[in-house]
């Protein structure tokens, strides 16, 4: 703290209470991925026991090895990355000139679309009619199904709509004055100038996609066509039902806790590996110095 | 070069009316300015021009193509805006690229054509930076050099000095000037600055309440209002302006003002005008001190004086109306104090009707 001496008493101790809060939320969230983590490296007997708390107990990578030496987990992973990126892909290739098309002034009935837009996000036919349509339009157990069937978040939209809307109009009339066709003034001004904004909703988008489970879990039977969360359930399943592996539970180097921790590390990695690189898009005021106020 | 013609333009918000009908013939290679106070539509006659907004009634030509429903990528201008609206995203060069890349110039076209504006406005240095990292003035002269690069057939400029400091708007002025001398491109620049509009127009378009108040030189309009807002708004400090009657004097016609006496021009507009009543428009720059036989003695009260430097502004009034008279100081104010009577020669002297406010006559 600087300048601490500047502070009245009064402030002192609020800013000393928010940093023991933060502190303690920090560690609320972060004890999960450890407590996993260790798990994940613990022996079977160990994890069945409850005995780890922070640290693998009795070092191991049994977990590991069951996890890996399963075709259907690598099947499953690469679906999840068929999803994550066919998905978020496909998703601001149509939010992106939607989100556009909907802020624009001169789009023909434009409250209305708006309006339209978002209602889906109060109100939606529920469970069994989206399933029954899906089903109807021949989505079931296909790749394009679940891609196509979820690119669309009027959040979204709403989110870049609004980003775009507050982009002087002095741009996209430099840019027409320039020669640039509406499809040009989104992709070489309007997008450019968005990337926190579009890096926001590609986090979410990639984020979503990643952890999709439920509707994987409703519209997929095919074995050979599940996300890795909907793997990880059947696994979960799958080892506790083994009466095999139940019975030899106690010599096993593997329990179903350090298997499904296994699984979740190995699910969470590439969320890791991704954030930092989406994150340095989260700037702001790229907006400075283009237009004087 | 291409001359732009506006023929009965008019813009319509709704049922509400903006730009009430404009006729302007702008001449190829042309410098015209669009001048008047805030609102009168300056900005909304010059986007009409550009393309940025429908024209609701009326043709605009540029060259012989009528270009009503042309889109502005197809009209072959450019604009500079008050805001410059460079692309904060990319660094000068690639700004002033960036029309030229839609269009699918050859690279190393654009590479010459930029090399050789950045040189002219003195942007060589400045070509990898982006517009956050460039002065006011800096990104002002980009933005003209995003127009100047694709040699367009008619610039068109919206207040684009309005949001420089005193100095550099003096001198990216006289720059605007001269590289209309050296470009000769046909320009249609937006101000509500007179001074601006005076110093750089070949002609002035005056304009009002989204009407053209007058088109002229700006001599012309210094010297031959057609009315009291033209002879009010061109010319600093504006020309002063006070309510007066006609009266038989002893040398010819006069005019009559709270106790003031102003001997009138022999105009043959004026004959029999005895006990009309008028406006008299005297300009600062026409009063001198003293009184002179044979002309206008206005005997006077001192209420303020502004010095400039070499000349001076002298505050008084004739009856409720502030006079202002500027006047030499030879570098010096101490006579000015105890002035007490102007003069101004009755040629000098404009007359408005009261009623419309029209000039009366027309000076040489
Ligand atoms: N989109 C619009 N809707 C309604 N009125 C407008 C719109 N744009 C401009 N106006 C009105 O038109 C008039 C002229 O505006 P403008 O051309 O910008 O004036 P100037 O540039 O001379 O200051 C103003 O009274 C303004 O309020
Ligand atoms: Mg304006």
């Amino acid at each position: 703290m600087k300048n601490m001496n500047l502070y009245s008493r009064g402030d002192k101790i609020f800013v000393f209470a928010n940093m023991v809060l933060i502190a303690l939320f920090t560690v609320a969230a972060l004890y999960p991925f450890i407590y996993i983590a260790a798990l994940s490296f613990s022996s079977g007997f160990a994890a069945a026991a409850g005995k780890v708390v922070l640290t693998p107990i009795e070092l191991t990578l049994a977990a590991y090895e069951r996890v890996m030496s399963e075709p259907a987990f690598w099947n499953s992973y690469k679906n999840t990355f068929i999803y994550t990126f066919g998905g978020t892909l496909t998703s601001l290739l149509i939010v992106i000139p939607g989100a556009y098309a909907l802020s624009r002034p001169q789009l023909w009935g434009r409250r209305f679309w708006n309006l339209l837009v978002a209602f889906t996000m109060w109100f939606h036919a529920g469970m069994i009619p989206f399933f029954l349509n899906m089903r109807d339009l021949g989505l079931l157990d296909s790749y394009f199904g679940i891609i196509i069937g979820f690119a669309v978040n009027a959040f979204n939209i709403i989110l870049l709509r609004n980003f775009f809307e507050s982009i002087p109009t002095s741009f996209e009339e430099a840019a027409r004055m320039d020669g640039a066709n509406e499809w040009q003034v989104l992709w070489k001004v309007f997008v450019p100038l968005s990337k926190p904004a579009i890096a926001t909703i590609t986090l979410f988008c990639i984020v979503a996609r990643w952890n999709g489970f439920f509707w994987a879990m409703v519209l997929l039977t095919d074995e050979g066509k599940i996300p890795l969360q909907v793997y990880l359930r059947h696994t979960i399943a799958e080892l506790s039902d083994d009466e095999e592996f139940s019975s030899t539970l106690l010599s096993a180097p593997y329990s179903v806790e350090t298997v499904t921790a296994a699984i979740i590390v190995c699910s969470i990695i590439p969320v890791l590996l991704i954030y930092p690189w989406v994150q340095k898009y989260f700037n702001k005021g790229i907006l400075l110095g283009g237009v004087k106020e | 070069m291409s001359g732009v013609f506006l023929e009965g333009i008019v813009k319509r918000y709704g049922s509400l009316s903006v730009v009430h009908g404009i006729d302007l013939e702008i001449k190829p290679r042309e410098f015209v300015v669009l001048v008047g106070p805030s609102g009168c539509g300056k900005s909304t006659t010059l986007r009409m021009i550009a393309g940025l907004e429908e024209i609701s009634d009326g043709t605009l030509r540029i060259g012989d193509r009528v270009m009503n429903r042309v889109a502005p990528k197809d009209r072959d201008v450019a604009m500079v805006f008050q805001n410059y609206a460079l692309y904060p995203h990319l660094n000068v060069a690639d700004n002033m690229a960036f029309g030229l890349r839609i269009r699918k110039t050859p690279k190393d076209e654009i590479a010459k054509s930029i090399e050789e504006v950045a040189q002219i406005l003195g942007l060589t240095e400045y070509l990898e930076r982006r517009p956050a990292d460039l002065s006011g003035g800096q990104r002002q002269r980009v933005a003209m050099g995003r127009a100047i690069v694709r040699h367009p057939d008619v610039f068109l400029f919206d207040e684009p000095l309005s949001n420089l400091d005193a100095k550099l708007r003096t001198q990216m002025r006289a720059e605007i000037k001269r590289l209309h001398k050296r470009l000769g491109v046909t320009s249609i620049y937006v101000t509500h600055d007179q001074v601006e509009a005076m110093t750089l127009a070949d002609r002035i378009v005056v304009m009002a309440d989204g009407r053209i108040e007058q088109i002229g030189t700006p001599m012309d309009l210094f010297n031959n209002p057609v009315n009291t807002f033209v002879a009010g708004f061109i010319g600093s400090p504006p020309m002063n302006q006070f309510s007066a009657v006609i009266e038989e004097g002893q040398g010819g016609l006069v005019a009559r003002a709270n106790g003031t006496t102003i001997p009138l021009p022999a105009l043959e507009e004026l004959r029999g005008a005895a006990g009309r009543d008028v406006v008299v428009g005297i300009r600062p720059e026409h009063v001198h001190l003293g009184a002179e036989e044979g002309t206008s003695a206005i005997p006077i009260e001192l209420d303020l004086i502004e010095t400039l430097g070499s000349e001076a502004l002298l505050h008084t009034h004739v009856g409720n109306e502030t006079f202002v008279a500027k006047v030499e100081t030879h570098g010096e104010i101490g006579h000015l104090q105890g002035v007490n009577a102007l003069h101004v020669k009755p040629e000098r002297v404009k007359l408005f009707d009261r009623e419309t406010g029209r000039a009366i006559g027309r000076a040489a």
